[in-house]
């Protein structure tokens, strides 16, 4: 049967990072990873809908500290979203932890309050974008447009 | 006839919650992220909204009626409920937000306890009106329903 032999060959083109049609352009068929890292429950969920509705195969979870222990417990994810206010390590800490762990994640910092002091601690802490909540559909888009080309 | 004179009442309805400055473009978002295997998405997002937040605005009560006032934690309740509030697009409550922080960093107690007042009225308004717009909605149906021929 034709199926499995066409899966099989599609995972190892994937895995080559070339379409099952032979363009070099499949990198950008590829399936996104995000994990949101926010104590407030409506904007996990919102946050994850909104990546999901992106393509993108989406966790959430509520601290630092679980983000840290799914990380160490070898989840890799291309994008992490994380917000300034959690509970017992806050946003910045939680970033500069992820970094020291060699993670390269892309990391936005999604938060409630744009405050110039806030967005340079959380630069400086390694994330690559800062983000005023609410997260949009618009910004999400245009996040996985500049991933997929690279 | 009947059930499009009651999709343009939801529609009316739907469209004051816009022009009286309640809610904003996030809320469309939602909007948009509904769809068939979540046909309920907005609503219950809301709903969660409403039920979770209510710790909150119980924290902020509580910590309004210490003497002395601890702006840091103020701030850092009002930081997450702005937050949710933005993220299911209620601008009315979120502006009301924005302004108490601004009092917190200013360190005037009778400033954020005057703004909280107002706006736990918009809280409760946006409540009851996008409560009522839900049951409407629930009650018409989508309009699809409406179209059906016999």
């Amino acid at each position: 049967m034709e199926l499995p032999s066409k899966i099989n060959n599609n995972d190892k083109s994937i895995q080559q990072g070339i379409s099952p049609s032979g363009s070099r352009d499949l990198i950008s068929n590829r399936k996104f990873t995000a994990l949101v890292v926010d104590s407030d429950p409506i904007c996990q969920i919102i946050e994850k809908a909104i990546l999901e509705s992106q393509g993108v195969e989406t966790q959430f979870v509520g601290s630092g500290i679980d983000a840290l222990d799914l990380l160490a417990s070898g989840a890799n994810f291309d994008i992490i979203a994380i917000a300034w206010v959690l509970p017992m390590m806050n946003g910045v800490e939680t970033t500069r932890r992820i970094r020291a762990i060699g993670n390269h994640s892309k990391i936005l910092a999604v938060t409630a309050c744009f405050d110039e002091r806030k967005k340079q601690a959380f630069l400086d802490a390694g994330v690559d974008e800062f983000i005023e909540k609410p997260l949009t559909l618009e910004k999400v888009a245009s996040i996985m447009r500049e991933m997929k080309n690279g | 006839m009947d059930r499009n004179k009651q999709h343009r009442q939801v529609a009316l309805m739907r469209q004051s919650l816009f022009d009286q400055g309640l809610l904003d473009e996030q809320f469309v978002q939602l909007e948009e992220l509904q769809d068939e295997a979540n046909p309920n998405f907005v609503e219950e997002v809301v709903t969660l909204f409403y039920r979770d937040s209510a710790r909150l605005i119980l924290n902020i009560d509580q910590a309004l009626d210490k003497s002395p006032l601890d702006f840091a934690k103020l701030d850092s309740y009002m930081h997450q409920f702005k937050g949710s509030a933005s993220s299911i697009g209620a601008k009315k409550v979120k502006s009301e937000c924005t302004l108490f922080r601004e009092y917190c960093k200013a360190g005037n107690g009778e400033g954020c306890k005057r703004t909280f007042q107002q706006l736990k009225k918009e809280y409760a308004l946006l409540r009851k009106k996008v409560e009522t717009y839900f049951q409407l909605a629930r009650q018409v149906g989508p309009v699809e329903t409406a179209c059906r021929s016999k």
